[in-house]
């Protein structure tokens, strides 16, 4: 009777968990999809349009949610479904799109990273979605944005936001350790790498470190990290893409990786940062998003941003780019996709996606529905984007750049040389690059 | 058969006006006797065939044939995102493993693995299941506690042991725990020379709780009778751990030996969640860098012809093993 009774409940709860794993559908779940049968009115002969996208925070899930209820009821022709997938702060979405490829199971519409139009461009992964953009649309998209879409002079991709990295700092500790705070109005003042080593160094004490400035251990290290070699008269690649030796190892690079050492070195800043280190008061500073500032508005952190710090001769770069989405090679009906996107990607869509994660909006019209942005933390962030924003490298080999690029970083981290690193990232590429994409 | 046998004794030199029929009947005979059989044969196979279709069909879908499209696709060059553009490379993907820095240090790095964590592993599931053996009340709280990582998912775990391991002391709580009797900090996971150490301690700890079990049945298949008559003759506990316990032990031991080498010929989901393969390469193991040259840097023709040499290099191993613990 009571090994029935255990087998019984074991049954129950058993059911009851895989009946949980079906239905999920919170920001948390590893792969939670959203039907049109539960968001509006669909019909047999319907189109049918599957959209990708990582796993996002509440505020744009519930966009998603809200947005395909919208069209799908007032488009019975072409239903709408998404499926969000979790990135797992590495390269798990993307190891998701490489099976798909293989065995031509790739959605209609795709999210991909900014810098990795150009790698699924080259690939034939994506189309050439032209028919997008008006040519008041090219006008109305941020640059960054419009440059980060392009491949080979056609646009492949069309995305709702930007980004920018600014440096946060945790006014109390900088009253603690008497610096003054750096400037949120005037980049002149803005903090110099002299000066922010040596500020970080002068806040890090046994209970918290200076700074953060490992975002994640994957994407997070280029993106995040790129403006301090750019400053330095460095860059990634030759202009067209196709070279990275010379490039990548060259003196300006070396000298760049050496200075971001010092401060893991030193203990300035943590290689391996806990999650949310500057809100839980565990760092100084960071450099972190304008998607940072929801959560801190929330929190009862006394803190302040300012520019993301320049060179020593004030030479000025900050991040760009964010997830697009694009229309890939296995979508049966591209002119339906492409109305999609027209639609969930115009002024009013795209001021909403924006604000909900409190990231700069990439069309310039959205600015008007969207509020905060004209003065404050977020105009910062805005200014950065508008004057001192640079895109990531342009060329088909990116993900074998990346990828080189944080296991270098990550190696000179734990000691190793930053030339011998940085060659075999040039190494990598060049063989990459000759192989795939070379006459 | 009888009668059969008696026929063919008693009528062989018979006379030839009645070998024919007699040579009839016995043909018919033989005809029956091999229509049985051919029956019970056709029947028994049959029902064999149809009862191993099921693992013979998924054998082969997810075993002989992706090992077979492993070994053909290791003669392409093949952009993982072009599948459609592959060509035929020849050897040359073999002939650049033989030259690829990387492909030793991968293995080596495994082998350094399996020759740690081998030992150790077996080592604390034997004496975690000696410690679970004694009939105390309470002691299957213990048997579920020790067990309970190997029902936990590994990527779960590894996410937990990087904070557990995290290399400040204000943040990670084994340094937290060190630093109060004055230790560390230690970098557990970007030190080169400790990061493989790390992964085969947290992953001893993961899995010795499933070899516990098994050591346990094999504990408990040892008659009591041994222990006293051992005890009787004077044997102490570690003459009875000697000469009785291990020699009992000899199968699941080497049970226990060959899937714990075979599973951590198989290493991945530590160094991809905890290290990627860093720092300095220190823990990229065959898995792992089969994984990043197929998907993260695309090369999958390439990638196939590394997963080709490993699965041979395992299947020998595996061999090996099973001669030297072959029970003569």
């Amino acid at each position: 009777m009571k090994r029935r009774l255990m087998s019984a409940i074991l049954a129950v709860s058993m059911t009851a968990s895989l009946a949980a794993c079906g239905s999920s559908s919170t920001p948390d779940g590893t792969a939670a999809s959203q039907s049109p049968s539960t968001s509006g009115g669909s019909s047999s002969d319907a189109i049918q349009i599957k959209i990708w996208s990582p796993t996002d925070e509440v505020g744009v899930e519930n966009w998603w949610t809200e947005k395909m209820a919208q069209w799908n009821s007032e488009h019975p022709e072409i239903q709408v479904s998404r499926e969000a997938i979790d990135r797992a702060d590495s390269y798990a979405y993307e190891n998701k799109i490489t099976t798909a490829t293989t065995s031509n199971d790739l959605p209609d519409i795709l999210f991909v990273d900014g810098p990795t139009v150009s790698y699924y461009a080259a690939n034939q992964t994506i189309i050439p979605i032209d028919e997008v953009y008006t040519d008041e649309d090219k006008k109305d998209f941020m640059p960054s944005s419009v440059q980060q879409n392009t491949y080979d002079n056609h646009m492949y991709a069309i995305g709702p936001t930007e980004s920018s990295v600014a440096l946060y700092y945790n006014k109390d500790y900088l009253d603690a350790a008497g610096i003054p705070y750096p400037s949120d109005s005037n980049i002149e003042e803005a903090w110099t790498w002299t000066e922010f080593y040596e500020n970080a160094k002068k806040l890090t004490t046994s209970d918290y470190v200076g700074t953060n400035i490992i975002m994640d251990k994957g994407e997070g290290l280029i993106y995040a990290l790129e403006p301090f070699f750019l400053e330095n008269g460095a860059s990634f690649v030759s202009d067209d893409g196709s070279k990275a030796e010379g490039y990548v190892n060259s003196e300006a690079m070396v000298e760049t990786m050496n200075y971001l050492n010092k401060f893991i070195k030193e203990g300035i800043a943590n290689i391996d940062p806990v999650k949310d280190e500057f809100l839980n008061g565990k760092a100084a500073t960071m450099l972190g998003g304008s998607w940072n500032i929801a959560d801190l508005e929330k929190s009862d952190l006394n803190w302040g941003v300012s520019y993301y710090p320049v060179s020593d001769d004030h030479k000025a770069a900050s991040p760009t780019g964010d997830w697009t989405a694009a229309v890939t090679k296995d979508c049966k009906n591209p002119e339906a996709a492409m109305e999609v996107l027209k639609w969930f990607f115009n002024t009013e869509n795209v001021a909403d996606y924006a604000s909900a994660i409190a990231k700069p909006a990439s069309r310039t019209s959205s600015y008007e529905k969207m509020e905060g942005w004209d003065n404050g933390v977020r105009a910062l962030f805005l200014w950065q984007l508008q004057n001192t924003g640079v895109a990531r490298p342009s060329t088909p080999s990116y993900s074998v750049l990346s990828q080189g690029f944080a296991t270098a970083i990550l190696n000179v981290f734990s000691g190793t040389d930053a030339k011998s690193e940085l060659d075999t990232v040039a190494a990598d590429f060049e063989e990459d690059y000759e192989t795939y994409y070379g006459n | 058969m009888k009668p059969i046998t008696e026929t063919n004794d008693k009528h062989s030199f018979s006379p030839c006006g009645r070998l024919s029929s007699e040579s009839l009947l016995r043909k018919t005979g033989q005809k029956k006797l091999k229509r049985e059989i051919g029956m019970k044969t056709n029947k028994s196979s049959i029902a064999g065939i149809t009862m191993s279709a099921p693992v013979i069909i998924m054998l082969t879908a997810f075993l002989i044939i992706p090992i077979m499209g492993t070994i053909y696709f290791s003669f392409f060059k093949y952009q993982v995102m072009r599948p459609d553009a592959k060509t035929f490379n020849g050897i040359n993907n073999y002939l650049k493993l033989l030259t690829d820095e990387n492909f030793y240090i991968a293995l080596k790095n495994t082998v350094y693995f399996s020759i740690l964590v081998v030992p150790f592993q077996c080592t604390l599931a034997l004496v975690l299941a000696l410690l679970v053996r004694s009939k105390m009340k309470g002691v299957a709280i213990f048997r579920t506690m020790y067990f309970s990582p190997q029902v936990t998912s590994m990527v779960v775990i590894a996410i937990l042991w990087v904070i557990l391991y995290n290399s400040n002391a204000n943040t990670g709580l084994i340094n937290a725990a060190l630093s109060r009797i004055g230790l560390g900090p230690f970098d557990f996971l970007n030190n080169p020379k400790i990061a493989m150490n790390s992964i085969v301690f947290m992953s001893a700890w993961q899995g010795a709780g499933y070899q516990m079990m098994i050591f346990l049945a094999g504990l408990n298949a040892i008659p009591s009778e041994q222990y006293e008559a051992a005890s009787v003759d004077g044997a102490n506990p570690v003459d009875q751990f000697l000469y009785v316990t291990l020699p009992g032990l000899k199968n699941t031991i080497k049970y226990v030996l060959m899937i714990t080498i075979i599973q951590a010929m198989k290493l991945f989901t530590q160094p991809y969640i905890m290290t990627k393969g860093g720092p300095q390469n220190k823990t990229k193991t065959m898995v792992y860098y089969i994984y990043e040259q197929g998907f993260q840097k695309g090369n999958f023709g390439y990638a196939c012809c590394i997963a080709a040499i490993f699965f041979f290099i395992v299947v020998i191993l595996s061999l090996v093993v099973k001669k030297l613990t072959r029970t003569k």
